[in-house]
């Protein structure tokens, strides 16, 4: 792979650095300076930049522990790999915040975090325990045992498992459903089916998948393992890419374009996003739909039972942009001029509320986290909405009431600071 | 995977409340919406009424006429529940009675996974089981689902058999109580919808939401004119039954019935005639032009011919939503906010 950008540039480590031993502290009352709509957007990208740089690092990681994986397949190194992904999910489920509103990050996505994915696509699965979507051609092609695959009556060659050609794999057929690539096609691989339901258990997916010769469990281990290694080298380039898309310093990258746009376009682009997660993504499609229908096909991290995770880190990432603050994942910590110092500004009283219900929505969050991860009796996210379960649904419905809440400051935000155009058409018409 | 008008609607309620004078323009158009929609309603009450008892009568005697009685109770009892779809506010946000009537979409086929779970298992089907089941199992897809599934109606547990029929009558229950629930808290919400200015826009956003819907999901989508391009059947309402057209259809008179009327009476008050003319004509375009409404969307998406006539009901459906979610929005002053379409 080239490394088309490398991180830790200077910007950030100068805003860590202004920043350091004050943390809790506005930006703007330690600066003595004005936050001005020109200066937000700016730190906005700063944000984008630092986020993804760290989805950067951390997926390098993942690739590196996969690479052993798959040289010695060991269940201390499977679970290295775990772990690997799982971390590589916290900074970029804070990312998320910055696909609704940027078109380039929005069309990006989809070969990184797309779900729900019809795992038959890649690989075996139990067939009477796998539901997938409706009219889905290539639902069961299963691509590592095979060197040509019939989609909707297209073939398609798949002999050489390269980083292009599951690119281009994804979404065949047209259907979404169709995830060849991304965070969710690995952790099918490392994790496997989830055959539990809405008891507890996650995949369970024998490292032997990955074991050379004879003792090769369930066929194909040498695809498997080339497939591992293409997908992995496939989101390093991925994350490459759009990290230096935000960089600094570059005249034709999407930072330069959004920096030197009208500020309110900006502005209205960072409520977009946030308001957009929040309420019709996070609240709505992986919250409200997998709890009122009882449906664990809905759920995010499926494989990996790591769903309350992402959900937090998404909220974690609304919660940055608005404050202008990101923890980096050495520790460190990004901060400057935010919408909440603009606010402040003429309405402090709406920025005192906003700001209470980002930590209420975060609290929420935690909640279902704490619960999801407790040594005593954890209840995972596909438990706490299977049917009849108060208490899991108490949790789900405390942290959905939270993030629409908020979404309505972010309303009231927004046409405080004169943005008055949040629809997506009219997003569109704007842009 | 799009989940649509589920949340919309809640930031609406949040809002503080402004009172409305009696006798105002204003006022006026509240008491017409409100009672417009109560019609609406109390309509879909009596059709959910006639729909449980064609499904004990055809259970009880499974002829080909109380057969055709049971099809034909679920059509209307659902073309009446999308007369009234668009209303995204009030009652119908208690319990997500929106969700129990309809969920969809449902790209992952729950609604089949849902009734094949009840269908094998032994436990007797009780409406507390229905109450405990999810909002894929409470509403008008499972009955279809039981009535027009093409696999399900071949199989071991097609209707009339004891079991399907037991899941037939207590979803056709509960949809049942749910349309009496729904009406009669209606009624209780009328003081509290009249003196709240702004449910004048709430009521606004709900039928630009609703034409939004129609032109992006209903039919946008399936039609394959948005993301990957491909033609997909399955997205659109009711595909079972082949009637998702006619559920469009459905919605369109329901929105003339209710919504046009007060957006109208609005436009006037504002001197906006000539824009209130061209929202009803284009309207009638519409109603006018559904091609072939009978014919299920698949269908339609398989002919050349064909696909073109829906191609010319889109382009209709999409005037009709400019003329009223940006021109009339802007000469009515409603700034519509965030809603559950944004997400992905």
């Amino acid at each position: 792979m080239n490394d088309l950008f490398r991180p830790a540039p200077l910007a950030l480590t100068i805003a860590a650095a202004l920043t350091a031993g004050c943390s809790n502290t506005p930006w703007s009352a330690e600066q003595n300076q004005t936050a001005t709509k020109t200066s937000v957007v700016a730190h906005y990208a700063d944000l984008a930049h630092a986020t993804y740089g760290d989805a950067l690092i951390t997926a390098r990681a993942l690739d590196e522990a996969t690479d052993r994986l798959i040289a010695n397949p060991t269940e201390a190194n499977l679970n290295a790999a775990k772990e690997a992904w799982l971390a590589a999910r916290v900074p970029y489920q804070q990312s998320e915040v910055f696909r609704f509103g940027n078109t380039i990050v929005d069309d990006w996505e989809g070969q990184l975090n797309a779900w729900p994915l019809d795992e038959g696509l890649i690989d075996y699965v139990k067939a009477d325990d796998y539901q997938h979507e409706l009219g889905n051609h290539g639902a069961t092609a299963n691509i590592i045992a095979s060197n040509n695959i019939n989609v909707g009556g297209e073939s398609l060659d798949v002999a050489t498992l390269s980083p292009e050609l599951l690119a281009n794999l994804n979404e065949v057929g047209g259907s979404e459903a169709n995830v060849a690539t991304g965070y969710h096609a690995i952790e099918f691989l490392l994790w496997g089916q989830d055959l539990h339901g809405f008891e507890s258990g996650a995949g369970e997916r024998p490292v032997t998948d990955f074991a050379q010769g004879a003792d090769c469990t369930n066929g194909n281990c040498e695809r498997r393992a080339q497939y591992l290694d293409a997908v992995t080298d496939l989101l390093i380039t991925d994350l490459e890419w759009m990290a230096a898309q935000w960089a600094p310093g570059a005249s034709d990258n999407y930072r330069a374009q959004l920096t030197s746009a009208n500020a309110d376009e900006g502005i209205q682009k960072m409520l977009f996003g946030m308001g957009s997660l929040s309420l019709g993504e996070l609240a709505g499609e992986r919250l409200k739909v997998a709890l009122e229908a009882n449906s664990y096909e809905d759920e995010h991290d499926c494989f990996s039972d790591n769903t309350h995770n992402s959900h937090y880190y998404n909220g974690q990432g609304i919660k940055n942009v608005y404050t202008g603050t990101y923890q980096r994942v050495d520790g460190s910590r990004v901060s400057g001029p935010s919408l909440s110092d603009l606010v402040a500004q003429s309405n402090p009283e709406l920025d005192k509320r906003l700001t209470g219900q980002l930590d209420a929505s975060m609290k929420a969050l935690s909640l279902m986290k704490a619960r999801a991860e407790s040594s005593q009796n954890p209840m995972a996210f596909d438990t706490m909405i299977a049917p009849g379960n108060a208490e899991g649904a108490r949790i789900v419905n405390g942290a959905i009431l939270a993030l629409v809440e908020q979404t309505g400051s972010i309303e009231q935000a927004a046409r405080q600071l004169g943005i008055e155009a949040l629809s997506p058409d009219d997003a569109g018409h704007a842009f | 995977m799009h989940l649509f008008t589920r949340l919309c609607g809640l930031i609406a309620l949040v809002a503080a409340s402004v009172s409305t004078h009696a006798g105002t323009p204003e006022q006026a158009v509240l008491e017409q919406f409100h009672q417009s929609i109560k019609v609406g309603y109390n309509t879909l009450t009596t059709e959910t009424s006639t729909l449980l008892r064609a499904a004990s009568a055809y259970c009880e005697e499974p002829t080909t006429n109380h057969r055709k009685a049971l099809n034909k109770g679920w059509l209307d009892a659902f073309l009446a529940w999308q007369a009234v779809r668009f209303v995204n506010f009030g009652p119908v946000e208690n319990n997500n009675l929106a969700w129990q009537f309809q969920f969809w979409p449902d790209p992952k086929n729950l609604i089949a996974r849902k009734a094949k779970t009840i269908l094998k298992a032994e436990a007797p089907v009780t409406s507390n089981l229905i109450e405990q089941s999810g909002v894929a199992v409470q509403g008008f897809p499972m009955i279809e689902f039981l009535l027009f599934d093409e696999q399900q109606s071949i199989g071991q547990d097609a209707l009339p058999a004891p079991r399907s029929c037991e899941l037939l009558i207590k979803v056709a229950e509960h949809v049942n109580h749910n349309t009496e629930a729904l009406a009669s808290q209606w009624s209780d919400f009328r003081p509290h919808y009249l003196a709240n200015a702004l449910y004048q826009e709430t009521t606004l956003k709900a039928g630009m939401t609703a034409l939004e819907i129609l032109e992006e999901r209903r039919l946008a989508q399936p039609m394959g004119l948005r993301g990957n391009g491909r033609r997909n059947p399955y997205i659109a309402d009711a595909w079972r039954s082949g009637n998702s057209l006619k559920a469009a259809k459905a919605g369109v008179a329901g929105l003339q019935n209710h919504f046009l009327p007060g957006l109208t009476t609005l436009l006037d008050a504002r001197g906006e005639s000539s824009l209130a003319s061209r929202i009803r004509a284009q309207f009638n375009k519409v109603a006018d032009n559904f091609p072939a409404a009978d014919a299920p969307m698949q269908t339609l998406l398989g002919d050349d011919d064909r696909f073109r006539a829906l191609q010319g009901l889109y382009v209709d459906v999409s005037q009709l939503a400019t003329l009223v979610n940006d021109e009339a929005a802007v000469a009515l002053g409603v700034i519509r906010g965030f809603n559950s379409s944004d997400g992905d």
